[in-house]
């Protein structure tokens, strides 16, 4: 089960409100590579696998995706707090404006709402974890991206904070990977699904 | 039902409490009564989650026991495994 704490994993406090940047950071919240999907795949995949070490990896890795969802909300909220007509009107955002006002929803850059068809559950250990490494760069590659749209100092730190989790995550599933692979037959780890032709 | 999980019913229970009165009180802030019964639920809820940890390992990072040799943090059963 999970329990709140009133804090940020990383501090967020921006200065000066800028919806425009607002418009393409919101695809890091309920994008198909954002920390919504994340936080979902990870901890959705972890009820099919079957090694102690795994389930550990997802269980924390899919927790800290969810430290990572409030981050980059935090972000969407102070970079469109306190917006006037005009403003919004002038950084494009009228069509965000009209459904949602100043709220956070979930939704990619390009304006589609979150879909957990942007995330897999194969329940075989070795797809699963392909998966989260690829999943891992993707962020990766989409934080990267951010960095060349935006100056703002007060932004660029909490998202190369996140940039740099994706790095850290992405080696922390390769090692799981290695590590269930140890477990398995190594002349062909394909012969079996141990999360399904295992039987305890 | 075996001491551990007779124990870990106990921590569900006080902990469950503490979400009913935190929940009244997010609305009715200044009600004494619930306050009250927020602190002895909390002090309980915390006693019993230390005997837990100290006898059948860590329920969060912070129960973890360092000293250690083994991070027992992965050691299941998991929760969702139906055995805990």
């Amino acid at each position: 089960m999970w329990t709140y704490e009133k804090r940020l994993q990383f501090p967020v406090n921006i200065k000066n409100p800028d919806p425009a940047i607002a418009k393409f950071i919101i695809s890091q919240v309920g994008g198909p590579d954002g920390e919504l999907a994340a936080s979902q795949r990870y901890l959705h995949q972890r009820y099919s696998m079957p090694y102690d070490e795994a389930k550990a990896a997802l269980t924390d890795i899919g927790s800290e995706e969810l430290n990572h969802l409030e981050m980059v909300s935090a972000i969407i909220h102070q970079l469109t707090r306190g917006m006037t007509e005009e403003e919004i009107k002038r950084a494009g955002m009228e069509a965000y404006f009209v459904d949602h006002t100043a709220g956070v929803y979930p939704q990619a850059a390009a304006g589609f709402p979150f879909d957990a068809l942007s995330f897999a559950v194969k329940g075989d250990p070795l797809t699963d974890l392909h998966e989260d490494m690829a999943a891992e760069q993707k962020a990766r590659t989409t934080y990267d991206n951010i960095i060349r749209m935006v100056d703002d100092p007060d932004v660029l730190e909490p998202i190369r904070f996140l940039r740099e989790r994706e790095i850290v995550h992405f080696q922390r599933f390769g090692e799981t990977l290695e590590n269930i692979k140890d477990k398995m037959n190594s002349k062909n780890f394909y012969a079996i699904n141990p999360a399904f032709d295992m039987k305890k | 039902m075996n001491e551990k999980i007779m124990l870990l019913r106990k921590i569900q229970q006080l902990h469950f409490m503490m979400i009913e009165a935190g929940l009244f009180l997010d609305n009715q802030n200044r009600c004494c009564e619930a306050l009250a019964d927020f602190e002895k639920y909390k002090k309980l809820y915390l006693e019993a989650k230390a005997e837990y940890e100290k006898c059948y390992g860590p329920l969060s990072y912070e129960g973890v026991n360092g000293k250690c040799e083994d991070w027992s943090w992965v050691q299941g059963p998991w929760p969702w495994e139906g055995e805990c």
